[in-house]
């Protein structure tokens, strides 16, 4: 707006105007000329002129004109060309028959207003083309989109409600809509004078403006390695933005292993994982704020302003010790000038399990039952008889005498519902800005609930959030911006949680009671559910498990932020500051409620009547009423703060500079520690900086530092300086590079290196590696002496978890990082990123100090190394045709490895133990070469020594041949538990109102096992850490009731060994018999969209409506066929769900 | 014109103060960073615990003994003693692991099954950290400092010993080894046998001044250490140097580390025995001086007035379950026997059997009820008035059975005209268990016994009950409830003794026999235990009663009598699996099936028919746990014991 407009006067009075003139603004003139021109319009009729020029210029008859008459001629004289040279021999002619005779071969026209004439450029003005502007893929209008007329000046951008208005010189002019994230497009006006413009987005180059550390920077500027996310890619059916990464970014590793409604975060990784130590996810920064995965899953997408992908070490280096192993940088919208806008989401989604895991039927499982007691031990009484076998599930037979249970159908519905709801209020003035969301998730659990309980025990998690981001301008150069937000989570649901469900059904005898027995006459007054039970009681009933109560939880994140920008540029120009204060409260309890169940038991039955009694086990220690308990709340508290000053200009148009200094601090507190060191707050503090300087953009060069602080190292090792930098050559933007500029239209190369430190080394509840952690009150290590149990005299005694060890210090990363961008034709652009890094350093537990030390805790030191290296590639290619039709199709993949080259380990006879050069999440086990045909097999075979054994059992590999099998004989199997390579691809395609786009992810270089133990039939199986209800007796799966060992039919390559009513120590070691190949390609999502025409909009007063349906997890390509394969061995928990969702956005100005 | 002049300037001074603010409060937050960058992450307060805080005062320092003392082995306890489970004494469903997946043959180098090695080094380096520290303790006098010093030296002693008897040769930690010593001086050797067995009895000796004779306050010290405890400690120390398995063993032969040092004395060495029969009598002297003596049954109020056969059984039962009864010297108070009491419990009363509270897991095998003696106080196969040939054949118990074998039930021969030990140790299909609040012997029905045939009270579930049919009633105190409100068990508990007056007997006469062949003096210290058990002399018995009867007079014949009776009497208390293997015969005990009475039969006739259980194993390499592997890959120096 702050055009400056040259005038050119010619009058007499020209001094007192031309002050005036030079602040107008050119349309404010018009508008007083406009005005003048009603009073006195006949001036310009009545005076008559004589001209005589052959092959003047304009500019002599303009000033005849003017010496002639009193008329004053305005025009820009940048815009008209006073050289054109003219004829006119002209007497007692009018002004009107001079100019138009004098205009008649040009472009050229004026206006006359009283004494006053205007000439313009006619070029402009010949055409007006009104329109339009939408996002193809979303449908909402965009504001702020450049409308230009190709190979001129003139242009316009998009109002409030992404129309435009713009006069072109002529109806074949062509337009060029440009916008930022978005493909420039070029439209032939063809004579049309209103427009319906879809842009499409930008896949790679998402933007030209990158969300980078402590600020933004150009995507033809970028030197590091930045990846920006496209919110629209992460707008999937779920309540759980994380699910949505897998597949969707180059250089992320994602994979989801549990489907349960609240514990459905998937695993993330950037660029695999190059550490031992207890942290290898990244960091999570959420408007600046270190936040949790969990507070990432919760965010919504469509609060996200932007989402980037940090990967090496120049972009991670200001982050210092926090961002070794990547960082992941989210903004949250702001309000936009402008009127205020609302819109709102609704989706409604159908959700069921991807697969579900078969089981044998419940004949077959008593036979296997009994053949497992007696394969084992012929002394063995059998457990079922064949009378009860031949009666279960057959015709005619009493359920209740013998029951017949399929689990899975008592507790479980066949799908559920999820229901989604955001709305965010946008606007703002001179003075402020504002932005504020709110949003709704209601996720539904697939359990059954019994009608006669008066509460809900399936999973009901209602998550909210609101959030405020204002922003003020206090003056001028001053900002400040207030964020609140809070995210709430309510969850009712089963006591142990969802995946306990789907366990404790794995493990449920299907034939020793059903879940519960009618009311017969004997107990018509009980006012309880008649829960079936077996012997004392001690069996799970996994439907009184479920139905006997519920648990509540609640939690709370709660977040404010004040952040204050000045401009310092009267100091300099360029200079300016921030700072930013930050806190967080985090909370979470639960209260659980529940009755004791009653349980029943059969006491006889009577064939030939087809009655049975039942008598009930736990009549003293049953209760018809609720009790309740809980956990421990956890919270925490935390502060962060920043500082930065930030200097940033160009030179002589050719040398661009920014400099970037910061400094930060937090802290954070929690008051469940379980010991004093960790009750001490944790903290962080940092001095980085960043220096660019480019070149023309045609060379970049940067340079960044972290100078760290970690609270766990002694004194003298405390501070860290890691350094970094890189540089970066834009070809395409050469001289040279001219002539094939239109098709190579980007060519660019980056390489960056630098180290980068980490102090999340050892264990989390490991605080201070230079203070032994003496226990001086362990009841573990104490005695009791005296006569009598009572009235002893005990004490604790003293304990030591770790000793002091001053040395240790950061785990440094060397990152280096190659890059090539590459445009074709604009269309098609690729980039690969080629990287490698080198930890050193590694924390670990010193392999050469024998036990007979006698050292209660591990010593350790920083000698461990591990390094790693991949690469990322993505690409996108987006086509825009004259019918309408826009398509665009892009990939991505990653491929990540590391392995070990420092690790302290025995030295080894056998050379294949050595975990050097091997992957960090390489596995080491057996190798299972089948099963032993027999007993006499097995004698004579080396020995195996992990307990009974005989034919049928898995025969290992005696791989170092010395007879016998031990754990010298395992050897690396496999490929990784974390996957190497991801990759992703799919098209989204727009024609006038409809749309649609389907996405593949995949996983591959990936190996997992199933769980022998976990999956082992009849077995009483108490899950790591986990309570046990009662006693389990693992069910069969399908597959291992058709393919086993047994006596009958030797053979050696079953899927399941020998039956056993135990574990089996010698089949459930790892080896390759239970290993697995993880690799999958599915069908992610697929989405329909529609969204109603511009006219109809007007209609309904709204800028955007859009109508869509999706689904995700549809198809599923693997070899594995068990469960979903995405679970890996954690297959029989809460499944992975495959959901159908429709959904509709709508926005109103 | 000067309007706006005046403004531009107001403006300019304006915006210089305020530049002047700004530049003040940057360098204020300057000033604030660099002066507390340090103080912000020092966030450890100065009073934070170390290992000094344990010495600078007694109370502190007492919490280290007792550190000291919490690395005791739980002694009894069927998940921490190897020699519960582990053997042939006790056996269980096949099902379970933990030692008796030793006793299963699964002993493995990997993992070894009860591996203490990493727990004992440990103990052993507590105490001297405890006596590197002690002299640092200001407020303590002389005596107590002396006397915790020698506690400390105790347990030292101890844990190497527990260490030896498992693994062999042993390194020996006499002093700690800093934690900063280079890698090649942590790499230790194993030290012979006997250098472990002298070091051992040196720490002892230096121990013993320091003890108290007797524990001045027993309600608050009782099982701590006294001078009766460590003579009884060397003399096990010395018996076991001098017993088959360290001395000359020559299949150990081979055993040699990467020096060349022999682990293993070739030479056996009669003088051995001299110097444990002395140590054994040196502690049953000091034993007779505190008060000590073997243990009866004699209350000072008698509801009942029993029977003799009662009284006897009581006093052989009691001598283990009631706690720091008069014959046991040293009771491990780090070991009560609570839970392992219902665990091991039949359905006494067979109206409370739905009480899941009982389970009767451990059972013994057939073999140890052949073991104990025929009422004569010989040998079954040696008993010239008892069957041995027909002791599987049914037989109907009649009146004088009542106390032994419920009236009118048939059982097998093998459960009649028994040892009063045989009735007090075991329970058995129709015996008679004394206890369950039925304690009046006089009529005929009011005792209990126990049915264990399939279906009955005692096997009804697969998961429960004895394997064998028989169950350990040495270990069940008899006023033991089974309670009508399940799954209450009233127990009551005792602390396991390690070591009882009648072991030490038994030691003293083994010691005496092998250094001086058969005396009346290895009689005399036979005897009372027999006499306490109901029984005759060694000497009357098998003169009159055994197919043997000169037995008793050779070094050979006794040697054999002392070994069975020491096996007898100390039944179920963890001394048989070590015993064999320290006479060396285990190889030839435990390679012999493990049997029982077939528990799926209804019927006597069916019921009472022996059935094996397990083919145990038994090879010479069981003899020593194996270091494990790991061990042995991080210190080349360890040699790896033979044949694993």
């Amino acid at each position: 707006m702050k055009k400056e407009v040259h005038l050119c006067l010619f009058s007499l009075s020209k001094h007192i105007i031309i002050k005036l003139f030079r602040i107008m603004k050119l349309t404010l003139l018009l508008t007083v000329i406009a005005v003048m021109n009603l009073s006195a319009a006949t001036y310009s009729q009545e005076k008559k002129l004589n001209v005589n020029f052959s092959s003047a210029t304009l500019g002599k008859v303009f000033k005849a004109i003017e010496e002639q008459s009193d008329f004053n001629i305005f025009y820009k004289d940048n815009q008209i060309n006073t050289n054109i040279e003219v004829n006119l021999n002209m007497k007692n002619a009018t002004i009107k028959d001079i100019l138009d005779k004098a205009f008649k071969n040009t472009n050229l026209s004026y206006t006359v207003i009283d004494k006053i004439i205007v000439i313009t450029d006619n070029g402009m003005a010949k055409f007006k083309v009104t329109g339009t502007v939408f996002s193809a893929k979303t449908s909402e209008t965009l504001i702020g989109v450049s409308i230009k007329e190709k190979g001129t000046t003139n242009a316009t951008i998009t109002n409030v409600n992404g129309a435009f208005t713009i006069q072109v010189s002529s109806p074949n002019a062509i337009l060029e809509i440009t916008y930022l994230g978005y493909e420039r497009q070029e439209i032939p006006v063809n004579n049309t004078s209103d427009f319906t413009i879809k842009l499409v987005d930008k896949v790679t180059d998402l933007g030209e403006v990158v969300v980078v550390a402590f600020g933004t920077q150009k995507r033809t500027d970028l030197v590091g390695s930045v990846t920006s996310v496209k919110m629209s890619d992460l707008k999937i059916p779920s309540s759980n933005l994380t699910t949505a990464l897998a597949g969707r970014v180059a250089g992320v590793i994602a994979y989801q292993r549990s489907g349960e409604p609240g514990k459905d975060n998937a695993d993330f990784f950037i660029r695999g994982v190059t550490t031992f130590g207890y942290k290898t996810s990244p960091l999570i920064l959420i408007d600046n704020m270190e936040l949790t995965t969990q507070d990432l899953a919760r965010l919504q997408p469509d609060d996200i302003e932007s989402f980037s992908i940090m990967k090496d070490a120049t972009s991670t280096a200001l982050y210092g010790a926090r961002g070794a192993n990547g960082v992941i940088l989210v903004t949250t919208k702001q309000g936009k000038k402008g009127k205020a806008q609302l819109s709102f989401r609704v989706e409604n989604s159908l959700s069921m399990p991807t697969s579900n895991v078969q089981l044998a039927d419940p004949v077959t499982y008593m036979k296997m039952a009994n053949e497992a007691l007696l394969t084992r031990n012929p002394l063995n009484p059998i457990f079922y008889s064949s009378e009860r076998i031949a009666n279960t599930g057959a015709l005619g037979s009493n359920p209740y005498v013998y029951p017949a249970n399929d689990w899975k159908k008592i507790m479980f519905k066949d799908n559920t519902s999820v229901q989604r709801t955001t709305v965010n209020l946008s606007g703002g003035g001179d003075v402020a800005k504002y932005f504020i969301s709110g949003s709704f998730n209601k996720d539904n659990g697939i359990m059954n609930v019994d009608k006669r309980n008066n509460f809900n025990n399936n999973i009901d998690l209602k998550s909210y959030t609101l959030r405020s981001n204002i922003t003020i301008n206090v003056t001028k150069s001053t900002e400040v911006i207030v964020r609140l937000s809070g995210n709430f989570d309510d969850y009712q649901g089963p006591i142990d949680g969802g995946a306990a469900v789907y366990q404790d059904v794995m493990r449920t005898n299907p034939v020793l009671f059903p879940a519960y027995y009618p009311v017969d006459a004997q107990h018509q007054f009980v006012k309880h559910i008649l829960f079936g039970n077996y012997d004392v009681g001690q069996y799970l009933n996994p439907y009184a498990n479920m139905t006997k109560g519920y648990k509540d939880y609640s939690s709370s994140l709660m977040l404010a932020q004040l952040e204050a920008k000045q401009d310092l540029s009267f100091l300099t120009p360029g200079l300016s500051f921030r700072t930013m204060i930050n806190t967080n409260r985090n909370s979470y309890f639960d209260v659980s409620r529940s009755y004791n169940p009653y349980y029943y038991a059969l006491n006889g039955y009577d064939q030939l009547t087809n009655t049975y009694g039942i008598s009930g086990i736990n009549e003293t220690t049953g209760t018809e009423y609720l009790g309740y308990g809980g956990s421990t709340p956890t919270l925490s508290s935390t502060l962060y703060m920043e500082s930065m000053l930030n200097y940033s200009r160009v030179f002589n148009e050719k040398h661009s500079f920014s400099g970037l200094l910061v400094y930060m601090l937090r802290n954070q507190l929690s008051p469940n520690a379980v010991d004093l060191q960790q009750s001490l707050p944790f903290r962080n503090l940092g001095l980085s900086g960043r220096a660019t300087y480019a070149y023309d953009s045609r060379y970049f060069a940067e340079f960044n530092f972290g100078y760290n602080g970690s609270e766990r190292f002694y004194q003298t090792k405390r501070y860290g300086f890691f350094p970094s930098a890189g540089l970066a050559w834009s070809i395409s933007n050469e001289k040279f590079f001219k002539p094939v500029k239109s098709v190579v239209s980007n060519l660019r190369l980056r390489a960056t290196y630098g180290l980068i430190g980490n102090d999340a080394i050892g264990s989390a509840s490991d605080r201070f590696f230079y203070l032994s952690n003496v226990n001086m009150n362990n009841p573990g290590r104490g005695a009791t002496f005296g006569q009598f149990e009572t009235g002893a005299f005990g004490l604790n005694g003293v304990s030591i978890s770790r000793y002091s060890n001053t040395d240790i210090t950061w785990e440094t990363s060397t990152q280096k990082n190659l890059a090539l961008e590459i445009g074709l034709f604009n269309k098609l652009n690729i980039q690969a990123e080629y990287y490698t890094q080198d930890r050193k350093n590694i924390l670990m537990t010193r392999a050469g100090i024998p036990v007979t030390m006698g050292f209660e805790a591990p010593i350790r030191a920083n000698v461990g190394a591990a390094s790693g290296k991949g690469t990322d590639l993505s690409m996108d290619y987006s086509q825009y045709f004259n019918n309408g039709i826009s398509v665009t199709f892009r990939g991505n993949f990653t491929y990540a490895t590391s392995k070990y080259t420092a690790y302290e380990e025995p030295k080894y006879d056998e050379p294949y133990r050595s975990r050097i050069g091997n992957s960090i999440y390489q596995q080491y086990g057996y190798i299972a070469e089948r099963l032993f045909i027999d007993d006499k097999e097995a004698l004579n075979s080396p020995k195996q020594n992990f307990g009974v054994y005989g034919g049928g059992d898995i025969k290992y590999l005696d791989v170092n041949k010395d007879g016998q099998i031990t754990t010298a004989d395992m050897v690396p199997i496999g490929n990784p538990t974390l996957p190497e390579i991801t990759y992703g691809f799919g098209f989204s395609a727009s024609y006038k109102s409809f749309d649609c786009s389907a996405f593949f992810q995949g996983l591959a270089n990936e190996s997992f096992w199933i769980d022998p133990v976990a999956t082992a039939p009849f077995v009483n199986y108490v899950y790591n850490g986990e309570v046990a209800n009662g006693l389990y007796q693992n069910q069969v799966l399908k597959a291992y009731a058709d393919s086993y060992w047994s006596e009958d039919n030797q053979n050696v390559n079953a899927l399941w060994p020998r039956l056993s009513p135990t574990v089996n120590s010698n089949d459930a070691q790892p080896s390759t018999w239970f290993m697995r190949d993880g690799s999958f390609l599915r069908l992610k999502q697929v989405e329909i969209g529609f969204t109603l025409p511009k006219k109809l909009l007007v209609k309904l007063h709204t800028s955007n409506f859009r109508l869509y349906a999706n689904a995700t997890n549809l198809l599923t390509f693997s070899k594995f066929k068990l469960w979903d394969v995405e679970m890996g061995g954690n297959g029989l928990g809460y499944p992975i769900q495959k959901v159908f969702n429709i959904g509709l956005s709508v926005s109103f100005n | 014109m000067s309007t706006i002049t005046d403004v531009y300037l107001k403006y300019q001074t304006r915006s210089i103060m305020k530049k002047n603010i700004l530049i003040g409060v940057f360098a204020l937050i300057i000033l604030i960073v660099v002066s507390s960058c340090n103080k912000f992450l020092d966030v450890v307060p100065d009073n934070i615990a170390t290992l000094d805080n344990a010495f600078t005062m007694r109370t502190q320092a007492e919490k280290y003994l007792f550190t000291c003392y919490s690395f005791m082995p739980h002694d009894g306890d069927l998940n921490s003693d190897p020699a519960i489970l582990g053997g042939d004494e006790v056996w269980r469903l096949a099902s379970f692991g933990g030692y008796f997946n030793i006793a299963k043959g699964l002993q493995n180098k990997v993992s070894p099954i009860g591996d203490n090695w990493t727990y004992l080094y440990e103990g052993i380096r507590d105490c001297n950290i405890f006596m590197e520290n002690i002299d640092k303790v200001p407020d303590m006098d002389a005596v107590e400092k002396s006397r915790w010093i020698a506690e400390v030296k105790f347990l030292k002693a101890y844990y190497h010993f527990y260490l030896v008897r498992m693994y062999g040769p042993i390194p020996m930690m006499k002093v700690n080894i800093p934690i900063d010593a280079s890698i090649s001086d942590v790499k230790i050797y194993r030290d012979p046998v006997d250098s472990c067995f002298s070091y051992i009895t040196k720490l002892i000796d230096e121990a013993m001044p320091g003890l108290p004779v007797i524990i001045e306050d027993p309600q608050q010290e009782l099982g701590r250490t006294t001078q009766a405890i460590a003579l009884t400690f060397k003399a096990q120390v010395l018996i076991y140097a001098a017993s088959p398995l360290f001395n000359g063993n020559s299949d150990q032969a081979q055993l040699k580390d990467n020096k060349g040092t022999q682990l293993f004395n070739q030479t056996v060495s009669i003088a051995k025995w001299d110097s444990a029969a002395v140590a054994c009598k040196k502690a049953i002297d000091m034993c007779q001086q505190i008060g000590l003596k073997l243990y009866y049954y004699n209350p000072s109020f008698q509801q009942y007035h029993l029977t003799d056969t009662i009284v006897t059984q009581l006093s052989i039962r009691n001598c283990l379950t009631v706690n720091w009864n008069s014959e046991i010297i040293w009771a491990n108070r780090n070991s009560i026997i609570s839970g392992q009491q219902n665990a091991s419990m039949p359905y006494v009363d067979p109206l409370r059997s739905d009480n899941y509270g009982v389970r009767g897991d451990n059972s013994a095998p057939l073999k140890m009820a052949e073991m104990f003696y025929s009422q004569n106080g010989v040998p079954i196969n040696e008993d010239k008035t008892w069957d041995y040939n027909n002791r599987y054949t049914l037989r109907t118990a009649g009146y004088d059975d009542r106390l032994y074998i419920r009236n009118g039930s048939t059982s097998a021969y093998l459960n009649f005209n028994r040892e009063p030990r045989f009735y007090a140790d075991l329970g058995f299909d129709g015996g008679i268990w004394y206890g369950q609040g039925q304690y009046n012997d006089k009529t005929d029905l009011t005792l209990f016994s126990l049915d264990c045939k399939h279906g009955q009270a005692n096997n009804s579930s697969p998961d429960r009950g004895s394997v064998t049919g028989y169950f350990i009633k040495k270990w069940i105190h008899y006023q033991n409830i089974i309670n009508v409100t399940v799954p209450s068990v009233t127990t009551i508990n005792y602390f396991f003794p390690i070591t009882r007056l009648s072991s030490l007997y038994l030691w003293y006469a083994e010691a005496l026999n092998e250094s001086q062949g058969p005396t009346q003096e290895v009689y005399d210290y036979i005897n009372p235990i027999r006499t306490r058990a109901g029984l005759q002399s060694v000497e009357s018995s098998w003169t009159n009663y055994s197919s043997n009867p000169s037995k008793f007079t050779t070094q050979f014949g006794l040697r054999e009598i002392i070994h069975q009776e020491r096996l007898i009497e100390l039944a179920f208390e963890g001394q048989r699996f070590w015993d064999l293997r320290r006479w060396n015969e285990a190889a030839k005990v435990l390679n012999a099936p493990i049997t029982g009475w077939d528990g799926r039969q209804i019927l006597a006739a069916d019921y009472y028919r022996p059935i094996t259980y397990f083919n145990q194993k038994f090879g010479s390499k069981d003899y020593f746990w194996p270091i494990q592997d790991g061990n042995i890959n991080t210190n080349r120096n360890l040699v790896q014991n033979l044949g694993w």
